[in-house]
C-alpha cells in the first residue's frame, strides 16, 4: 500500500529524516514510536508532500508520489489526522468536515458521507453548527479524525490523534481508530502512548533523531530492549 | 404583513435621521441628531426582545429589506441635492465599500494581509490617469484598464508575500505601500508632487458626468452623476463578493486563513488560491481607485499615502472581519462620520479613536459579525454562483 524507500529530508543545513524505510500492507495498522523531536511530524508530512525529500522514494499503491504536490496526494486517497489535531477553528463543525471531501466537493455523495460521520459521531451532529474552536478537545479530536474520513482514504495517517486528552478519550479514540481499520482502511498511526498503541498495530517501527533504530511486529517492539527502556519503563 | 412594514419603517426612519444629521447646519443639531441615532442602536442591541424581532422580520423579508435599503439609497442624492459636499463625501462612502469588500476578500477572507490598500487604489488611479491625460485613451477605457493594472501589480508582488507570513507580511505590504509613494512623487512622467492634472471625466451616452442631471424635474449637482455610478459599483462588487464568499471558493479561502498546513492536508492548493484572493481583491481596490481619478479628475502622491490604507483597514475590522454586510456598515459609518463632525477639528481623532477602543473592547468580532453558511437547505443541484464550476451540486446559501 505505502513504501517508503530511503527517505531523506532536511530543513536548511539540518537533517531531519535519514535514509528512512517504511512499508504498509493493505488493512494493517502500523505505528510509528519516538520521542519528541525524532522526525515523526516530518515523516507525515513528507508522506503528503507537504516536505520534499532530497532523497529516496515514496510508492502509494504502486505509483510514486514523492515529488507531487500536497492536494495531488491528498485525492488519490490518502486521509490526513495533522499533529495538534488543526482543525479550522473559525469554522463550523460542518465546514470542516466538508473540507475533508474538498476533492468531490458538491457532488450527493458528500452529503451521504456527511450523514455516515455524523451517524459515527453524534456529537458532531449536536454541534454541525458551531464554530469548531469552542469544542472541547475530545470533540476536536473526532473532529480531526471526522474530516479525515470525509475523503473516504485508503489510507489514514494519524499525527499523536492522543496528544493531550484524558485517559478515557484516549481509550475511546483508540477504539475508534481500530474500528475504522476493521472496515478497511490502511492505518499509520504515530504516537508516543507506546504501550496503548502496540496492543493495536500489527507492526511498527521506531524513529530516533531521524533514523529508524527498530522495526518489528507490535510483539518484538513490545519485547525489544529499546521500547522497554524508554517507553514502557519496563 | 407587520414585519414587511415593520423593516420598511426601521429603514425609512434611520434613513430620516441619518438625512437629518447630513444637512443639520448647527453643531448642537448635528450632536442630538447622531445622539439619537447611537442611543437608538445601543437600545435595539440591548433589548433581546426587540433585537429578535428585528432579526426574524429582516431574515423574512429578505427581498423587501433589500428593496426598501436600495430605494432609500436611489433616492438619497434628492435629499442632499442643495449640498453637492455631502452628495461627495456619500460617492466616497461608496467608492469605499468597493476597496472594503476587495480587502475583505484578502484579509477577512483569505487571512493575506494586505495593508497596501491606497497603494493598490493609487496604482488605478495613476493608471487611468497617465493612460487619459499622457496617451489620450478614452476615459472609459483607461478605467476599465486600470483596476487590471492593479491586479498584474499586485500578482508580481504576491512572489514575496507567498514566503512570508503575519507580521512579515504585513511588513512587506507596508513597505510596497511606501515605495509606491516613493516613486509616485520622484518619477518624471507621474508628475512628481505635483501629480497629473485634468484627467477627463467619464461620459456615458453623450452624457458628460460634470454636467448637473435633471431627474424627475429635479436638478441634482453634477456630483449626483458619480454617486450613481459609484452605487452600482459598489452594489455590484458587493453581490460579486457575497457569491464568492457562499460559495466552495468562499470556504476554500476560510481554510487558508485558518490553518494552512490544515488545509494543505485537506488538499488544498494554497498557493493557487492565495493568488486567487489577492488578484480579485487588488481588482476589486484598483477599480475604486481609478473611479476616484475619473470623478476627481487629479491624483497626485497624497492622495493614496499609507493613512488612507489605515483608513481601509478601520473599515473592514469595524464592520467585522469576513463579513460581506458588515464591509457596508464600516464604509457608511467611517467615511462620513469624520467629515460631519469637522468643526471639531483635531479633536475628531479623538473620537476616532476612542470609538475604536470601544469597539475593540465590546465588539471585538466588528459592528455586524459574519453570519454562519447553511447548507444543502433546499436549493436546487448546480447553485454556486459566481464560481460554480462544478456541475452536479448542492448550494451553499444563507
Amino acid at each position: 500500500m505505502l513504501e517508503v524507500q530511503g527517505v531523506s529530508t532536511r530543513y536548511g543545513q539540518i537533517s531531519m529524516l535519514r535514509n528512512v524505510s517504511v512499508a504498509l500492507g493493505e488493512g494493517e495498522i502500523a505505528c510509528l514510536l519516538g520521542p519528541n523531536g525524532a522526525g515523526k511530524t516530518t515523516l507525515i508530512r513528507t508522506i503528503v508532500g507537504i516536505v520534499r525529500p532530497v532523497a529516496g522514494s515514496i510508492l502509494f499503491r504502486g505509483e510514486r508520489i514523492d515529488g507531487l504536490k500536497a492536494d495531488q496526494i491528498v485525492k488519490r486517497g490518502i486521509g490526513v489526522v495533522p499533529e495538534g489535531r488543526r482543525i479550522f477553528p473559525k469554522m463550523t463543525v460542518e465546514e470542516n468536515l466538508r473540507m475533508g471531501a474538498y476533492a468531490d466537493w458538491g457532488t450527493r455523495e458528500v452529503e451521504s458521507r456527511l450523514e455516515q460521520i455524523f451517524d459515527r459521531f453524534p456529537r458532531l451532529r449536536e454541534r454541525r453548527r458551531q464554530i469548531a474552536a469552542t469544542m472541547s478537545g475530545g470533540e476536536q479530536a473526532m473532529l480531526a479524525i471526522g474530516r479525515a474520513l470525509m475523503g473516504r482514504p485508503k489510507l489514514l495517517l494519524l499525527d499523536e490523534p492522543s496528544l493531550g486528552l484524558s485517559p478515557l478519550l484516549v481509550e475511546q479514540i483508540f477504539e475508534m481508530i481500530q474500528a475504522i481499520n476493521r472496515q478497511g482502511t490502511t492505518v499509520f498511526l504515530v504516537e508516543q502512548n507506546a504501550r496503548k498503541t502496540l496492543a493495536l498495530a500489527h507492526h511498527g517501527y521506531l524513529l530516533q533523531k531521524g533514523e529508524i533504530v527498530g522495526a518489528g511486529t507490535a510483539a518484538e517492539l513490545g519485547e525489544s530492549d529499546i521500547v522497554r527502556h524508554a517507553y514502557l519503563r519496563a | 404583513m407587520g414585519g414587511l412594514i415593520g423593516v420598511w419603517a426601521v429603514e425609512l426612519g434611520l434613513f430620516v435621521l441619518v438625512v437629518a444629521a447630513l444637512l443639520a447646519e448647527r453643531p448642537i443639531a448635528v450632536g442630538l441628531t447622531v445622539a439619537a441615532i447611537a442611543l437608538l442602536l445601543v437600545a435595539v442591541q440591548t433589548s433581546v426582545r426587540v433585537w429578535g424581532w428585528m432579526a426574524t422580520s429582516f431574515r423574512t423579508h429578505r427581498a423587501a429589506a433589500l428593496g426598501g435599503a436600495a430605494t432609500l439609497a436611489l433616492a438619497l442624492p434628492f435629499f442632499l441635492r442643495a449640498s453637492p459636499y455631502w452628495t461627495f463625501v456619500a460617492t466616497m462612502a461608496l467608492l469605499y465599500v468597493t476597496i472594503g469588500q476587495g480587502l475583505n476578500l484578502q484579509m477577512g477572507t483569505a487571512g493575506v494581509i494586505n495593508l497596501a490598500g491606497a497603494a493598490f487604489a493609487g496604482l488605478g488611479g495613476y493608471t487611468v490617469g497617465l493612460l487619459t491625460v499622457r496617451l489620450g485613451f478614452a476615459p472609459w477605457l483607461a478605467f476599465a484598464i486600470g483596476p487590471l493594472v492593479a491586479m498584474v501589480v499586485g500578482a508580481l508582488l504576491f512572489i514575496p508575500i507567498l514566503k512570508v507570513r503575519g507580521h512579515y507580511l504585513a511588513l512587506v505590504t507596508i513597505a510596497f505601500g511606501f515605495i509606491f509613494n516613493i516613486l509616485m512623487n520622484n518619477l518624471e512622467f507621474t508628475g512628481g508632487p505635483q501629480g497629473i492634472k485634468n484627467i477627463p471625466t467619464l461620459r456615458l451616452f453623450g452624457h458628460a458626468f460634470t454636467t448637473a442631471p435633471t431627474l424627475f424635474g429635479v436638478t441634482l449637482p453634477s456630483h449626483a452623476n458619480f454617486y450613481y455610478a459609484a452605487l452600482a459599483m459598489a452594489a455590484l462588487v458587493t453581490w460579486l463578493a457575497w457569491r464568492l464568499y457562499n460559495s466552495w471558493v468562499g470556504l476554500t479561502l476560510n481554510t487558508l486563513r485558518d490553518d494552512e498546513i490544515a488545509a494543505k492536508c485537506s488538499g488544498v492548493s494554497v498557493t493557487r488560491h492565495k493568488l486567487l484572493a489577492f488578484s480579485i481583491g487588488n481588482l476589486f481596490v484598483g477599480l475604486a481607485g481609478g473611479f476616484y481619478a475619473v470623478m476627481v479628475g487629479f491624483v497626485s502622491p497624497p492622495d493614496f499615502d499609507f493613512g488612507y490604507s489605515l483608513v481601509m483597514l478601520s473599515v473592514i475590522i469595524l464592520g467585522g472581519l469576513d463579513s460581506i454586510p458588515g464591509v457596508v456598515l464600516g464604509a457608511c459609518l467611517l467615511i462620513p462620520l469624520p467629515e460631519r463632525f469637522r468643526m471639531l477639528h483635531e479633536y475628531r481623532l479623538l473620537l476616532y479613536g476612542a470609538a475604536i477602543v470601544l469597539m475593540l473592547l465590546f465588539r471585538p468580532r466588528g459592528l455586524w459579525p459574519a453570519g454562519v453558511r447553511r447548507y444543502g437547505l433546499g436549493r436546487p443541484a448546480g447553485s454556486f454562483g459566481a464560481a460554480g464550476t462544478r456541475a452536479e451540486g448542492v448550494g451553499v446559501s444563507r
